[in-house]
């Protein structure tokens, strides 16, 4: 009878598991397909590579028309495996785009073009989300180098068919359960004349004794740690080496092999979109590049502000872009393309009640992980296991407690969450789109001088808000300049001036004048192109 | 008695070749040449350079002809689809071949920079074709494996070789690009003007010009006296602007560098010229990479460039330097500086100190995502024309080229100036070195230099760790247990791990086994004089030890149960190989 109870009780748990609603690798795949189908004037799916593992990586492509000659915004998520709701998110936001009757998705449907790669590590994504969170794809991996691969796995020890955490009650311990919620375990602080009383450690045994636990589970290697900048060699789950992963390479040739990505944008547990990264001049001047240029990060700003009016979300938390080897900063700073990244959701407080008296502590000195739990007791959304004493192996005649946070429920909601979220982030997208770059040709001016010479004078502009490609980008062989071409007849010869005329990045507003003597009439045409901005062709007559 | 001594020997040799057929004889028709096969079963000249045919021709011959001691297979496809083949070379009937310390060899990552895969290819040779008459070879297939891919820029040498070239084009691989942003892809590239298969340099006569001809070579363009009328305008290397951009030759097939698409401290395009989109952007590097993942083993490494005479260790890059420990650097040392004896007028140098920087170059991969002692031979220099070192190194400055070429080359090393009327540039001259000339060996100094080169890398490959159970020690301990200690020793220069190897953990441990025997606890020495040891807990059977060192030893130590009789230490070691002894 206990154990039936303990069985519904468990069974209930699982049932309002946050993740247990998401879809299956192969309900992602139907859903994609379908979109695709069902939309084949607008949308078109390829498969940009194989995991290890050997599933697709499905890349959706939205744009009415030839998806390559048209500016193009890359959006990307799953590429760390714990973050299944960054994928779908962007999943939905994907749906909804094709779904959404607006004027303004419609525009952004014929003039940009939108490539979703919505599940970057498939490999992660199968496992039963609801036991322990799994980053990397299916290579086996040896986390702790000593030769051995998965050798000290997690164990379930409180059979709840979650991997939570261990605390053990330790003269050595240096763990204190927080002041403000107790289901935080802190770091003791000796300045404070603190002193902790727990050992903290993952749920499992050490079944290789080496006096670490859990140190080699199976999980491969996370995407976003094995991109190309400051890539974290040696590191756990980074890989053998950077961009050793057929995943990582197939996200790459997307964005190298298509020289129309204007911006990537990742869905994942960095964000530089809520706050932009500064300018740091210092981190500008040396060889190796570690910091956005003046102009790119005046950009960053820009697009964060957009971001934070168009999707309404307050409250990040701080997620700087730190970690190496993640596609955003290997977007910027290696393929010279703007990098954006945000985790998509994470928890909203209720705004504050101001006709309470009492003063409720104001959100900005709460941590992530108060405003978390506050989230969660107010949406009533089990994310924690209570501690509960258990007998282990490991530590005879110590308090060993099993509980802690649920495995993945941090930083991924229940699916209701996501529609709102994927609806915001919806708006941002349009809102970029409608601020891209757009070249045109203005003041043109024809002189006829003597004995059928002419002189033309024009300027080309971009009345967009944002330039033409990212500053860096100047630098990047890769990233195609602008374009200005005078495509003569064969009977008209150039006096002076360039046939084929390269420009660096034109920034919002920003003008480049060119000037043709030319002998010979009849028709001419003047070509400017720039895969990330867009095309503009003009027809003179010289008589 | 004299005579009786001699008919004796030619009756031993004959009886020796008729019943070993395997075994070439020390003589042939006259004397053989010390230090070379007298009948080698491969016929090859190593006076000449090979292209992708002759290649795949010599590998094979290799391997029909020495079955149990040359095996080939394809290691993937060149971007243009040829096989990169690579030769495994040991003594295959004894021992296993995959557990062997490993060493890796290969060449011309750079498409015009060919010799060394005549090098490789020679040393394929000479290994097998010596195996039989030398008993240091014999030892070095017995206790090593060589993997050798002679070529690893395929269609960059096919192209090198074949189509028209100077002594520089071709460096790169065959990838089409976009080098000028223009849209179009290698639509301008080199033009062979006189159809002669040499892109060689154009000039032009003006008064404007700042060059004049060498008094001494007339050949030769050498820079006008600050004060002083030129007579030539130079205008670069033969060619047309092909699509009337108003610039020559500005896109040719293939401008990256396949030595910039390695995983080590890579940098993109902007901070270093010839990367590609990410590492291991081109098939043929990935294929490598794959290959040494799957062969654990290899603890050596060797990659032939031209040119300048050196021997270069790592880093690419200053700030790579403390990733280079004083332990690893000290084998590096050793073998450099007799290198230095070995090939005269090669210098032993660091790659970002006396070359320059190299973020992604293939050396750091090997050297720092794997832990490989790795060295990389810039064949020929000008010290080899005339065996002493140039009066200067400045190659406007010195003449030894120009000289060589009259006195032993006869004239073959350059084509004489020419007129031509080029649809830009109008009344020109086109002449030059030869694409084969200045970086690449003439043909009879090749096989010298293939000789040493391959001598510098066989000590290299000698000095792996070579392990040995140097001893058993048994002591009863009372109540029935008994105290093990076995003394594992290295007996080459090169540790089983690089301390950086060490460090990042990038290999397992070596692995030491008590084999039949009932272990109770066991543990490692620390210091045997002092009875210091640190236990292992986990798998006490087989002791784990993070290195053993280069000409040095380490000691492990087992408490068993019960009687003991004989006992066999095992090791298994990535990079040292497997040994054991029964005691």
């Amino acid at each position: 009878m206990r154990f039936l109870a303990l069985l519904f009780l468990f069974g209930c748990l699982g049932a309002v598991h946050a993740q247990k609603n998401y879809s299956t690798y192969a309900q992602l795949t139907t859903r994609l397909k379908d979109l695709a189908n069902k939309n084949t004037s607008l949308a078109s799916l390829n498969s940009a590579g194989k995991s290890v593992g050997g599933k697709d990586l499905w890349l959706l492509t939205l744009s009415k028309g030839d998806p390559k000659t048209k500016p193009a915004l890359l959006l990307v998520a799953g590429l760390d495996g714990s973050h299944p709701a960054g994928s779908e998110t962007l999943l939905l936001m994907a749906e909804k785009m094709l779904t959404n009757p607006s004027d303004k998705a419609q525009d952004a449907l014929s003039k940009k073009t939108f490539y979703f790669l919505v599940c970057a590590n498939p490999d992660a994504w199968d496992t039963d989300k609801s036991k322990f969170e799994r980053s990397g794809n299916a290579t086996p991996s040896d986390d702790d180098r000593d030769g051995r691969i998965d050798e000290d796995p997690f164990e379930d020890l409180n059979g709840d068919g979650l991997i939570t955490q261990l605390r053990i009650e330790d003269p050595s311990g240096t763990y204190l359960p927080s002041k403000t919620d107790p289901r935080i375990l802190v770091k003791a602080d000796p300045s404070k004349n603190e002193t902790g009383k727990y050992l903290l450690i993952s749920e499992g045994t050490d079944n290789d004794h080496d006096d670490n636990w859990n140190e080699d589970a199976v999980g491969g290697v996370n995407i976003n740690k094995n991109f190309t900048y400051n890539y974290p060699f040696f590191e756990k789950e980074s890989g053998v080496f950077a961009a050793s992963e057929p995943e990582t390479k197939a996200v790459l040739d997307v964005l190298y092999r298509s020289n129309n990505i204007f911006a990537v944008i990742v869905l994942g547990p960095e964000n530089n979109l809520s706050s932009a990264s500064k300018f740091d001049v210092s981190k500008t001047t040396k060889r190796i590049v570690t910091g956005p240029l003046e102009k790119d990060a005046a950009v960053g700003e820009f697009v964060s502000k957009l971001y934070n009016t168009s999707t309404g979300l307050k409250n990040a938390p701080a997620m700087p872009l730190s970690k190496g080897g993640s596609l955003t900063q290997s977007a910027y700073y290696h393929a010279g393309r703007f990098g954006f990244s945000t985790p998509g959701w994470w928890p909203q407080l209720p705004p504050v009640d101001s006709s309470q008296k009492q003063k409720a502590p104001s959100v900005a000195n709460l941590s992530g992980e108060e405003i978390f739990f506050k989230w969660a007791d107010a949406e009533k959304i089990p994310v924690f296991v209570d501690w509960k004493e258990i007998k282990h192996p490991d530590f005879p005649g110590k308090k060993v407690e099993v509980g802690g946070l649920i495995p993945y429920a941090r930083w991924n909601p229940p699916l209701t969450y996501l529609d709102d979220i994927a609806l915001r982030h919806n708006r941002f997208l349009l809102d970029l789109t409608a601020a891209m770059p757009i070249l045109d040709v203005v003041n043109v001016k024809v002189d006829n001088l003597q004995a059928g010479v002419n002189r033309i004078t024009l300027q080309v502009i971009n009345k967009g808000f944002l330039p033409t490609f990212a500053d860096l980008g100047n630098r990047v062989k890769y990233v195609s300049k602008v374009r200005t071409t005078l495509n003569t007849t064969s009977t008209q010869a150039i006096l002076s001036g360039k046939k084929l005329n390269l420009q660096p990045a034109l920034g919002a507003g920003e003008l480049v004048e060119y000037s043709w003597l030319i002998s010979g009439a009849g028709k001419i045409s003047v070509e400017v192109t720039c895969p990330t901005a867009g095309a503009k062709t003009l027809e003179l007559t010289l008589n | 008695m004299n005579k009786f001594i001699y008919i004796f020997c030619l009756l031993s040799a004959s009886v020796f070749a008729q019943t070993q057929p395997g075994i070439s004889p020390a003589d042939l028709n006259g004397m053989r040449a010390v230090g070379s096969p007298a009948d080698p079963k491969v016929k090859e000249s190593w006076h000449r350079y090979h292209d992708h045919a002759q290649i795949t021709d010599f590998c094979q011959r290799m391997a029909k002809a020495h079955p149990d001691l040359v095996k080939l297979e394809s290691i993937g496809k060149s971007f243009q689809g040829r096989d990169m083949w690579v030769m495994t070379i040991t003594d295959f009937k004894n021992g296993n071949a995959a557990r062997k310390p490993g060493f890796y060899i290969d060449a011309n990552i750079h498409g015009n920079e060919i010799q060394g895969t005549e090098i490789a290819m020679y040393t394929a040779w000479y290994l097998a074709e010596n195996f039989q008459t030398m008993p240091f070879i014999a030892a070095l297939l017995r206790d090593r494996v060589f993997y050798i891919n002679p070529t690893i820029n395929l269609d960059g040498r096919e192209n090198f070789i074949h189509a028209p070239n100077n002594p520089s084009s071709s460096r790169s691989g065959m990838m089409p690009f976009d080098d000028d942003g223009d849209g179009a892809i290698d639509e301008d590239k080199l033009d062979d003007l006189d159809g002669d298969g040499n892109i060689v340099n154009m000039r032009r006569k003006s008064p404007l010009g700042r060059w004049k001809l060498d008094p001494d070579y007339p050949n030769r363009m050498i820079p006008a006296r600050a004060d002083e009328t030129g007579e030539y305008e130079l205008l670069g290397s033969e060619g047309l602007d092909n699509d009337g951009d108003g610039q020559v030759n500005e896109d040719s097939p293939g401008t990256y560098d396949p030595n910039r698409d390695w995983a080590w401290n890579w940098q993109p395009n902007y901070i270093q010229g010839g990367a590609l989109f990410y590492p291991g952007t081109l098939p043929e590097t990935r294929a490598i990479k794959n290959f040494v993942l799957a062969h654990p083993n290899i603890a050596g490494a060797q990659s032939y460039h031209n040119s300048g005479g050196m021997f270069l260790r790592g880093p690419g890059a200053a700030e790579d330097d403390p990733f280079y420990s004083p332990n690893d650097i000290a084998v590096y040392d050793v073998i450099g500086k007799i290198g230095e004896k070995i090939v005269p007028g090669y210098k032993y140098f660091i790659i970002h100190k006396d070359l320059y920087t190299v973020y992604g170059g293939e050396i750091d991969w090997f050297a720092l995502t794997r832990g490989v002692f790795t060295f990389s031979n810039e064949l020929m220099n000008s010290f080899k024309l005339f065996n002493q070192q140039p009066n200067t190194q400045n190659r406007s400055q010195n003449q030894e080229f120009e000289e060589f070429d009259k006195y032993l080359l006869f004239g073959d090393g350059y084509v004489q100036w020419k007129p031509f009327k080029h649809p830009q540039f109008g009344d020109i001259e086109v002449g030059g070195p030869k694409k084969n000339y200045i970086r690449n060996h003439p043909g009879f100094l090749l096989e010298e230099d293939a000789h040493r080169n391959m001598s510098f890398t066989l000590l290299h490959a000698y000095q792996m760790p070579k392990l040995e159970v140097f001893s058993i020690k048994k002591k009863p301990l009372g109540n029935n247990l008994t105290e093990i200690t076995a003394t594992v020793y290295n007996s080459r220069i090169m540790p089983t791990h690089s301390s950086h190897d060490l460090k990042y953990k990038i290999e397992r441990p070596d692995y030491i086994s008590l084999k039949n025997a009932a272990v109770v606890a066991g543990m490692v020495v620390l210091n045997e004089d002092f009875n210091l040891t640190k236990e292992q807990k986990f798998t006490p059977q087989t002791i784990e030890v993070p290195n053993i060192p280069g000409m040095g030893a380490v000691k492990v130590r087992w408490i068993v149960s019960g009687k003991v009789d004989k006992v066999t230490v095992e090791v298994d070691s990535r990079k040292g190989g497997v040994t054991s002894l029964t005691e």
